[in-house]
């Protein structure tokens, strides 16, 4: 469990951790120890001289002392590093999300991803600030009792430690049975949060439909399999709890027994039945809280096996020296790519020298948006490679390719906050009057004059507060100010009327002259001024070069040019 | 076992709860059908607990009987011991059922509060949403809901075991000896002092903070997934994840400043309730009565072993007094949902005759200070096709989404077959006009089932009939398990191809209203001619409404509306307008001078016919 939980942390909590650990654990001996104390205090005060007791007492009180310093600083020490466990959790998850491959995020990763990062790391980090002490404190304290119990007497001692065995052979029982319980109730989690954003996002979609809470079965089914998993939990935990109040309950009876039985034949003084009767009681409460305190480390511990599963995924794989591309000339060389079992780009070779504008054209699904990802590494290939500036993509820098990239993606995704911020992400240092050459470019300048909020108005999460063309717009913008050498262009103008979609693309042309430009469009008036085309379908470059030696040609590429024109 | 039965014969699953009735209640009143399974876990608890306090008294007894001078009776210390042993069992026995039954009844609470989120979040106006963030409400619906678990699943056991036991063991301790009673609460009155110190009104505030923290952090994990493209592409040195990271550092820090400042007062507080030093008070008062104040030795045995038990409530206020506070904050943010307005649903349905549909005098704004509608006079025929044409951002959409009433006009009014919207019955509503919305939204369901979405009982050959009309039968049986596959999980789909498949889930529902917004925006030309025709075959008496900004698609319409910032500009048959060489033909004419100014000659646009 803790050596889990150090590998999540990374290596440099590792000492901070074990210190804790180990306070706590001395911290726990001394309460144990400072028991053993309880017999001479007790033995005076049973006894016929009760002033005895004096001196023992003043010795269980420094030894209280000793143990309230003890906890005292193995209370706080859990509490700090709790504190800054979180804080580095939270950045190495989320640094490390950053990197993974695309292919990772499926619509269901949402609901994983959330679980985790809301509850999951708190509860993680919970482990070092409130479980871990309580937790040592009931393992570490009654087998302390248990040693200073055989010290004094080997018979009630040896009667108290049968429990040791029982008790860990228990919790350890649990553990294992709860574990495949565990992962599924958390596996349920994670669908249900997946489907509460699914039907909180597709809100316009179900009800037009027809389809309100009542008659969305994929919810209501995966928040009902939440309870029956949380059922099942209960019921499994049921057992090893009743076992675990079993034994330590029998361990009690057996030393009452026992205890009884001795003083009654006189081989033992009462003072110290009733010693070692108070001292059992101090055994089973903390013996007792076990089970409650292994079920909250198993439930962290399950989120720590998913973080550390995570954590433990290959981001695509960095290449050992990085080599820095020198131009910006783009080329697929023999390019292969599955989704499955699906060849999505077969066997594709194009160049783009520095400098030239490839337009990618063809139906839908023929792959266009795939081999804009690829260049941008969003995927590796499984065949062939990619070159930027003569260097495969596989051997840059992930830093540095991104940098050399601008792109601006089919479907268009906004972050919650201002039509100005959501353009400076392109390039958050960038002077206003860049920002504002961009924005004209993307014919936002119009938008902005327009809307009452001007630069400062609320785009919404994913840009909902816009009108789809504005939103596409403030995308465009974004990747513009990036100012980037080599631009990435997909479907760009979808949503946009004639007017505005020819002013962009003008606005286009003039920022990005001499810009290395991959785009893929279906409106062929803005491809015919590419310096080459490509015609895609099924994944494979059917017809190349420019725009008329295409027509004149005569093939896939004119036709599709004759049914656009002809309506 | 029987503590499901128990729980199952106070609360039976229920199905979903109907729309209807259940939307008025308060978060108590969903509680009400659950009193007597509360009810079972208290008494259980009470017996269990009480029943706990026999071994400990049996070894009181015990200690009177050995230390007693005199003869010691057999069978008396044996009947204590019996009685203590028994006295386990039923706590064992009573304990576990209780605790039980509490944790089966905290997940059927759960599930009802879920249950009820969702439906009044179904009913909402959709435009309370655009001012939420979906990560926030996630997690009402979720975590929050999970949050009450200890309200309800502990609250009844840890409030017994923390009041009534201590409340039992001290009213036993007075009879024993007041003097030490009052000396064995010295722990507890010294934690108790510092109780008021963890509530301070600026404790109180970081525990808001608190939440809000972690309220961002759920929203904008929910943004990073879903925009992770854009995080790639634009994240150099973890710039677009920052709303993330800094959401995260704001928790970690409210949560630093917390800790710092309640930390030292929570140990000092554990401090004072833990057992050695509760021991070492009751040892030292104890000794002194011995010694000097008469108190019989046997006498303080009840102390050292009841003593303990009368730190339970504070330190249970203590330990379970964050999660106390987190649940009823939880409570309070799940009550703001259920109690947001949902749109009214008319009192007396009015049946709609015919399906024309009809706009007067709409007026429209998202917010007051900025109207997106500005009069709008709009008749949508049976058996007609109109086209709305304008620049983006003129107010396409939003004319659109007042049809399923997503908003109610601010001005003037909506008609279905000459009933105002706001008078019809929304399930006769979404029979009657379905819908292509600009904004694509599959489900992470089977391809089948994303198609029926509005009919949701529509037979196989019906999805693969829509399927076909909309171009997209063919991909769909190339993928991994065909009509049954996953969209999301088992497979993707590239743009156009999803927006065939929304194309289709509206053809399916074969409404007699027909709105479609830039449908066909991702598709390639040949798609679109498809489609176009497919649609064509398809109106007969249905009702068309396109938005579309290639001139080609429009140019079949009846009826063409040109849409300016807000109002008509132009309206009229295609050609008509293209005579009148006003905004349409202006429209028309950028597009064509963007071709002119290729080289290309082939195929000169048939659009000139129209002139
Ligand atoms: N995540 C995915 N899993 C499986 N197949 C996918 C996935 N994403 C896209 N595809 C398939 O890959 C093909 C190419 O998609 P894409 O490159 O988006 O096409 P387009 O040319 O329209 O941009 C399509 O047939 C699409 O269905
Ligand atoms: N949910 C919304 N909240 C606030 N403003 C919105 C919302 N949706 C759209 N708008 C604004 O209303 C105007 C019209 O948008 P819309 O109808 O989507 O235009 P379009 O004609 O391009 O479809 C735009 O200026 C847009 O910014
Ligand atoms: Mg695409
Ligand atoms: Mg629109």
């Amino acid at each position: 469990m803790i050596r889990m939980l150090l590998r999540v942390l990374g290596r440099e909590y590792t000492r901070p951790m074990r210190r804790t650990v180990a306070l706590m654990a001395v911290t726990a001996i001394a309460e144990g120890l400072s028991y053993a104390l309880l017999v001479p205090v007790l033995r005076a005060l049973f006894g016929s001289n009760p002033g005895d007791a004096r001196p023992w007492l003043a010795a269980f009180g420094a030894a209280v002392a000793v143990y309230a310093v003890l906890r005292y600083r193995s209370d706080l020490s859990g509490f700090r590093v709790g504190a800054t466990l979180l804080r580095g959790l939270y950045h190495r998850f989320g640094n490390h999300l950053a990197r993974l491959p695309i292919g990772r995020y499926s619509a269901g990763r949402v609901g994983e991803v959330s679980v985790m990062a809301g509850r999951g790391l708190l509860q993680a980090m919970g482990v070092a600030a409130h479980l871990l002490a309580p937790f040592i404190s009931a393992c570490v304290t009654p087998l302390t009792i248990v040693v200073v119990m055989l010290a004094f007497d080997w018979r009630m001692g040896l009667a108290a430690s049968v429990a040791v065995p029982v008790v860990a052979a228990i919790q350890h029982r649990t553990g294992r049975s709860m574990a495949a319980v565990d992962a599924e109730r958390a596996e349920r989690d994670h669908e249900a949060t997946a489907r509460v954003v699914e039907y909180l996002q597709a809100q316009p979609v179900l009800r037009a439909g027809g389809r309100t809470a009542e008659r969305f079965r994929l919810l209501d089914d995966s928040l009902l399999a939440v309870e029956r998993a949380s059922h099942r939990t209960i019921l499994s935990a049921l057992p090893g709890a009743v076992a675990l109040t079993l034994a330590v309950q029998a361990m009690f009876t057996v030393l009452l027994v026992l205890g009884a039985h001795l003083a009654l034949g006189g081989n033992i003084g009462a003072a110290e039945v009733l010693t070692f009767l108070v001292l059992a009681a101090r055994c089973a409460d903390p013996l007792l809280s076990l089970s409650d305190l292994g079920g909250r480390l198993r439930s962290a511990r399950s989120v720590l096996a998913r973080l550390d599963t995570v954590l433990g995924t290959e981001p695509l794989p960095e290449a050992r020296e990085p080599i820095r591309p020198e131009g910006h000339d783009v080329e697929f060389d023999s390019v292969s790519f599955r989704h499955g079992d699906r060849t999505v780009v077969d066997d594709v070779s194009l160049s783009v020298p520095e400098g030239q504008r490839l337009a990618v054209v063809g139906p839908s699904g023929a792959g266009k948006s795939t081999l804009l990802q690829l260049l941008a590494r969003f995927y590796d290939v499984d065949a062939g490679a990619v070159r930027v500036g003569g260097v495969d993509v596989r051997d840059i820098d992930g830093e540095v390719l991104m940098a050399q990239i601008a792109i601006v993606f089919q479907e268009v995704y906004l972050f919650d906050g201002t039509i100005e911020e959501n353009v400076r992400l392109g390039r958050p240092d960038a002077a206003d009057a860049e920002v504002r050459a961009a924005a004209a470019a993307a014919q936002l300048d119009e938008v902005v004059e327009r809307l009452p909020g001007g630069w400062s108005t609320k785009v919404g999460e994913g840009g909902a507060l816009l009108s789809g063309g504005e939103r596409q717009r403030v995308s465009i913008a974004r990747a513009l100010l990036k100012n980037a050498p080599i631009v990435l262009l997909d479907e760009v103008t979808s949503a946009l009327d004639p007017v505005n979609e020819t002013a962009v693309h003008e606005g286009i042309e003039r920022l990005m002259r001499g810009r290395t430009v991959v785009m893929v469009a279906h409106r062929l008036r803005t491809v015919q001024r590419a310096d080459r085309v490509a015609f895609l379908d099924g994944g494979r470059i059917v017809e190349q070069g420019s725009h008329d030696e295409l027509l004149r040609r005569g093939g896939r590429y004119a036709d599709f040019w004759d049914i656009s024109m002809a309506g | 076992m029987t503590t499901t039965d128990l729980a199952g014969a106070s609360v039976r699953s229920t199905p979903p709860p109907d729309a209807g009735p259940a939307t008025g209640r308060s978060a108590a009143g969903l509680l009400r059908p659950y009193l007597p399974g509360f009810a079972t876990v208290v008494v259980f608890q009470v017996i269990g607990a009480i029943a706990g306090l026999a071994p400990l008294l049996a070894v009181v007894e015990l200690g009177r009987v050995l230390l007693s001078s005199g003869p010691v009776d057999h069978g008396h210390v044996w009947f204590v011991v019996v009685a203590g042993a028994v006295g386990l069992f039923v706590r064992l026995l009573f304990t576990a059922a209780s605790s039980g039954i509490g944790h089966v009844l905290d997940s059927r609470v759960q599930l009802t509060f879920r249950r009820q989120l969702a439906a009044r979040l179904g009913r909402v106006p959709i435009g309370w949403f655009s001012r939420r963030r979906t990560g926030e409400l996630a997690k009402v619906v979720g975590e929050d809901v999970g949050a009450v678990h200890p309200f309800i699943a502990h609250a009844p056991a840890e409030l017994v075991s923390a009041f009534v036991v201590p409340l039992v063991s001290l009213v036993y301790l007075f009879t024993v000896d007041w003097r030490l009673t009052l000396i064995t609460l010295v722990p507890v009155v010294l934690a108790v002092a510092l109780v008021p110190l963890m509530t301070t009104p600026t404790r109180r505030r970081e525990q808001e903070e608190f939440d809000g923290a972690m309220g961002r952090i759920s929203s904008s994990v929910v943004e990073f997934v879903q925009g992770i493209a854009v995080v790639k592409a634009f994240g150099g040195s973890g710039r677009a994840h920052r709303r993330f990271l800094t959401a995260a550092d704001d928790f970690v820090g409210v949560f630093f400043r917390w800790v710092r400042g309640v930390s030292g007062i929570a140990a000092g507080m554990q401090l004072a309730l833990s057992p050695p030093f509760v021991l070492l008070v009751v040892l030292i008062g104890g000794a002194a009565l011995i010694t000097d104040g008469g108190l019989a030795p046997a006498d303080l045995l009840p102390f050292l072993l009841l003593g303990l038990g009368l730190t339970a409530p504070v330190a249970a206020l203590g330990h379970g007094f964050d999660d106390l506070q987190a649940a009823r904050r939880a409570v309070g943010r799940i009550r703001d949902v259920l109690q947001v307005p949902p749109l009214p649903e008319p009192a007396h349905p009015v049946a709609p005759r015919g399906h024309r549909v009809e706009l007067r005098d709409v007026r429209f704004g998202y917010s007051d200070d900025h109207e997106v509608l500005r009069g709008i006079d709009l008749v949508l025929d049976p058996g007609t096709v109109t086209a709305i044409v304008g620049p983006s951002g003129s107010g396409k959409s939003t004319l659109v989404r007042l049809l399923p009433r997503f908003f109610d006009p601010t001005r003037g009014s909506v008609a279905l077959g000459g009933v105002d919207l706001r008078e019809l019955d929304s399930r006769e509503l979404y029979r009657t006009v379905s819908f292509v919305f600009q904004d694509v939204r599959l489900l992470r369901a089977s391809v089948a089932d994303n198609i029926a979405l509005a009919v949701p009982d529509a037979d196989l050959d019906d999805v693969v009939r829509a399927a076909r009309l909309a171009d997209i039968h063919d991909r769909i049986l190339a993928l991994p398990r065909g009509y049954e596959t996953v969209l999301g999980d088992e497979a993707g789909l590239s743009g156009g191809e999803a927006q065939r498949i929304s194309l289709a889930r509206a053809l399916l529902a074969d409404a007699p209203v027909l709105v479609l917004d830039e449908a066909t925006a991702f598709a390639d030309p040949r798609t679109e001619q498809a489609v176009r025709r497919a649609l064509a075959t398809q109106a007969g008496e249905r009702t068309i409404l396109v938005i579309a900004h290639r001139l080609e698609t429009v140019a079949d319409a009846d009826t063409v509306v040109v849409l300016e910032n807000g109002r008509i500009a132009e309206r009229g048959k295609p050609a008509e307008l293209l005579a009148q060489d006003g905004k349409f033909a202006a429209f028309w004419r950028s597009r064509r001078s963007a071709i002119a100014d290729g080289t290309g000659t082939r195929g000169v646009p048939r659009g000139d016919e129209l002139r």
